[in-house]
């Protein structure tokens, strides 16, 4: 009986989740300035990439996914590498970053 | 192959002599017969670079193939990032300006006092790095900006602008062996083997991030979503077609340098290119970019007096940042001269000039120091204060290069205008209303009407009866 009202809340939490939540997270764009740390690449070919920066504030890694064929390109020359500081704007969906904005920040 | 006599020009030739209603199919059909040309020939050195490795230049010129062309080279604005300039003022005769010599407050410096080097230690991290504006030349330093002879022509890095497979982890600054700052370059085999026309991404290699970092010049993106052009899979070249290396540039007041050859929207389109005739009307005295290009982007404006310290303990002047098409442009009459003073540089023309047109101009303030005594702009060698923030330290190391002694720096203010060229539309092309209803873009009054004929030119009379009759065929 117990268990039952349990398992309820559990799906009506996870209903109101795929409800609502989607709907906020992608709204909010993150930015963040950090230094490359890896690139996954799987090949000249590849219509995908995961990066993986560190946060110059604070420190942590934050792996994004990059799908824009510009930056993709860059990855493939090597004109982005690892080491590289990077001005980064992603969002949040389905629980995956996705960049939407990746520049060196390097000036004059 | 189409391509190596430059296809835009011999593509331009022929259509001038067509019908005009058949110029965009000739165009484009052009276009694609070029592009396929480019990617179904292979080129036909490959056996001899793979059996003999690639070696710069006198590859490209062995056996009799493109006999020459380092020579040629090295007499383009590419190379000497100079050139004479004929229609700016204030400048001395005789002598050539460019990247090389200018001082201006995009970049605060030039090649000569921001030779590339390598910078004093950050203080608080003990690190250091490469900078130099002759970073963005397709040289290897020891044979730098204008160098001539032997060694200058085989120091080219052709590939830079040619190949499609070029490892940018090649082209970095490093010490040599004997202390010499070098420029690297990729001379493999497999750059080598993709040579081609130049792509997008060639030119972008150095033009994207100009002024001091990706976009930052004038929000110079060329993608789908931000020019008809690119969208319709057209590239730098099909536009800035080149013969002997001498590239075409147009009028920007703030790109002096050119090779001698000039490229126009009107090369390719006519000089009444609309169905609308209300349209063709204002080509006379209307750029084709002012309705065409009706957002410019890239920094506003720049701090150089005081540098703002980035997480990596290095420091890099103070930039307000905007994207592509994030601004609106400032209108002036242009007759492509331009006036060059310390604290303005930017268009000459007025209305009552037949010469003149009304242009869109991407406007930039810059701060630097100026020197009391003169009046004279100053510049900066980046390298001190991207350590340690101290620009005046800049101020003196520059002036120690160019030989001045005695300066007193005070910080102001220069203004220049930016050309607008890229970024094209049509589909958010300026309509009447745009510029005739009262809050329109164009400021009439500054550009020389009177209140009797801003009445009229502001009146719903102009475009009312069209946008009546418009809005029936959209709905
Ligand atoms: C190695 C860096 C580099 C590459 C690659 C490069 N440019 Fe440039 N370009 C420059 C610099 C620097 C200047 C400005 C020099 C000056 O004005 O002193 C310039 C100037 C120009 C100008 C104006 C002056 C002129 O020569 O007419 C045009 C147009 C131009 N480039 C087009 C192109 C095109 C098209 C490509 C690709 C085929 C390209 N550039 C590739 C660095 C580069
Ligand atoms: C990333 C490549 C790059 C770097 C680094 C670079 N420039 Fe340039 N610069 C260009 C290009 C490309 C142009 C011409 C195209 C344009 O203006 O959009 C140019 C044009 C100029 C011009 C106008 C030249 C003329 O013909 O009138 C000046 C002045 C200039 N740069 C100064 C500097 C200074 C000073 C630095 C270093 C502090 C610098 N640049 C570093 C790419 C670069
Ligand atoms: C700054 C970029 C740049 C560099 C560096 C460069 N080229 Fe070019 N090259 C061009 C452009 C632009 C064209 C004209 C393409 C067009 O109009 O389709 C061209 C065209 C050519 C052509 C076709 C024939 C012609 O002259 O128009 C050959 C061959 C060539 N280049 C060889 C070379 C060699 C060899 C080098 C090194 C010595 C070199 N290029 C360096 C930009 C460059
Ligand atoms: C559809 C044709 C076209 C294409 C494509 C094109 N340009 Fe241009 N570009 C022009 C015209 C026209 C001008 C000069 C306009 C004027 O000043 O009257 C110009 C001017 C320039 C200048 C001088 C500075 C300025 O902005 O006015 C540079 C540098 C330049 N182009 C580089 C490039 C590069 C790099 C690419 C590719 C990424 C490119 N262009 C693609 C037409 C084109
Ligand atoms: C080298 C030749 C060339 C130059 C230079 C050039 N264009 Fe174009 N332009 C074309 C071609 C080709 C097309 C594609 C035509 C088509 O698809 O019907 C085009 C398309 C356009 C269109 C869209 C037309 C449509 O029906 O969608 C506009 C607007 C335009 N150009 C404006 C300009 C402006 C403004 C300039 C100068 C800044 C310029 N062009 C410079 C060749 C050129
Ligand atoms: C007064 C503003 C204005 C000026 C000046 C202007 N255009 Fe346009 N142009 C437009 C508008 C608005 C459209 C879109 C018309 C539509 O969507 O029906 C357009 C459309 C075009 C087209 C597509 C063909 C068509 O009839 O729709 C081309 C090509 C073009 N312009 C090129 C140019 C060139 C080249 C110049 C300079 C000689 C120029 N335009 C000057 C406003 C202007
Ligand atoms: C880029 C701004 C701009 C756009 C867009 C524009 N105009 Fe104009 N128009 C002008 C300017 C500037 C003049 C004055 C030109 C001159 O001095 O000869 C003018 C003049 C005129 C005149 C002549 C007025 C007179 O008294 O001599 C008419 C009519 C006119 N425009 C109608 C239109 C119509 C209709 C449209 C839309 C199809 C349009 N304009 C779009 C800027 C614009």
């Amino acid at each position: 009986m117990k268990r039952f009202a349990v398992v309820f809340l559990l799906f009506a939490v996870a209903l109101a989740a795929t409800v609502f939540v989607p709907a906020s997270a992608s709204a909010d764009e993150i930015k963040m300035i950090g230094v490359i740390t890896k690139i996954d690449i799987s090949g000249p070919d590849a219509a995908t990439a995961t990066a993986t920066l560190k946060d110059n504030k604070g420190g942590g890694l934050v792996t994004v996914i990059v799908n824009d064929e510009l930056t993709l390109d860059k990855f493939k020359d090597h004109r982005i590498v690892v080491g590289d500081e990077i001005r980064l704007k992603y969002e949040v969906k389905d629980g995956k970053n996705v960049s939407k904005y990746f520049r060196k920040t390097a000036g004059c | 192959m189409l391509t190596t006599d430059g296809p835009g020009k011999s593509l331009r030739a022929r259509a001038k002599g067509e019908g005009s209603v058949k110029r965009y199919p000739i165009v484009l059909f052009l276009l694609a017969v070029t592009g396929s040309f480019a990617l179904a020939k292979e080129h036909p050195g490959k056996a001899y670079i793979e059996k003999n490795g690639y070696h710069g230049p006198s590859t490209c010129e062995a056996q009799g193939c493109h006999p020459g062309t380092a020579k040629m080279f090295l007499g383009t604005v590419h190379w000497k990032h100079a050139s004479p300039v004929g229609n700016v003022d204030n400048l001395t005769p005789g002598k050539e300006y460019g990247m090389k010599n200018r001082i201006y407050t995009m970049c605060n410096g030039n090649d000569i006092v921001n030779n590339l080097k390598e910078i004093p230690p950050n203080p608080k991290t003990g690190k250091t790095k490469f900078t130099g504006c002759n970073t963005c030349h397709p040289g290897n330093h020891i044979s730098d900006v204008g160098s001539t002879g032997k060694d200058a022509e085989n120091a080219i890095d052709c590939l830079v602008c040619h190949s499609l497979s070029y490892d940018f982890r090649l082209r970095q600054p490093y010490k040599d062996a004997a202390g010499r700052v070098v420029m690297g370059q990729d001379r493999s085999v497999k750059a080598a083997l993709s040579v081609g026309k130049p792509g997008v991404k060639n030119c972008m290699v150095c033009h994207e991030a100009a002024g001091g970092g990706v976009l930052i010049k004038r929000g110079f993106a060329f993608t789908k979503e931000t020019d008809v052009h690119a969208a319709k899979g057209m590239v730098c070249v099909d536009c800035h077609a080149a013969k002997d290396h001498r590239i075409p540039t147009g009028f920007d007041p703030n790109n002096w340098a050119s090779d001698g050859v000039r490229v126009s929207c009107g090369d390719c389109h006519e000089a009444s290119p609309h169905q609308d005739k209300d349209l063709n009307r204002h080509v006379a005295r209307v750029a084709c970019q002012t309705c065409h290009i009706p957002k410019t982007g890239g920094a506003l404006a720049k701090d150089f007096t005081r540098w703002t310290q980035g997480p990596d303990g290095f420091f890099e002047p103070t930039t307000l940042r905007k994207e592509a098409n994030e601004t609106a442009p400032v209108y002036a009459w242009y007759n492509k001269t331009v006036t060059n003073t310390p604290t303005f540089i930017g268009p000459k023309g007025s209305r009552g000039d037949k010469e003149s047109k009304i242009y869109p101009f991407k406007m930039y303030e810059g701060k630097a120091y100026f020197d009391r005594k003169t009046g004279k702009l100053l510049s900066m060698d980046f390298a001190p204060p991207m350590a340690t923030g101290d620009t005046l330290a800049g101020v003196a190391s520059a002036a120690k290069t160019l030989g001045i002694q005695e300066y007193d720096p005070v910080p102001g203010w220069q203004v220049i205008y930016f050309g607008s060229s890229h970024l094209v539309t049509k589909k958010r092309a300026l309509s009447c209303e745009n510029c005739h209803a009262p809050n329109g873009v164009l400021n009439f009054r500054a550009l020389g009407y009177t209140e009797e004929e801003i009445r009229k030119l502001t009146s719903p009379e102009l475009y009312f009866d069209k946008m009546a009759e418009k809005q029936k065929e959209d709905w």
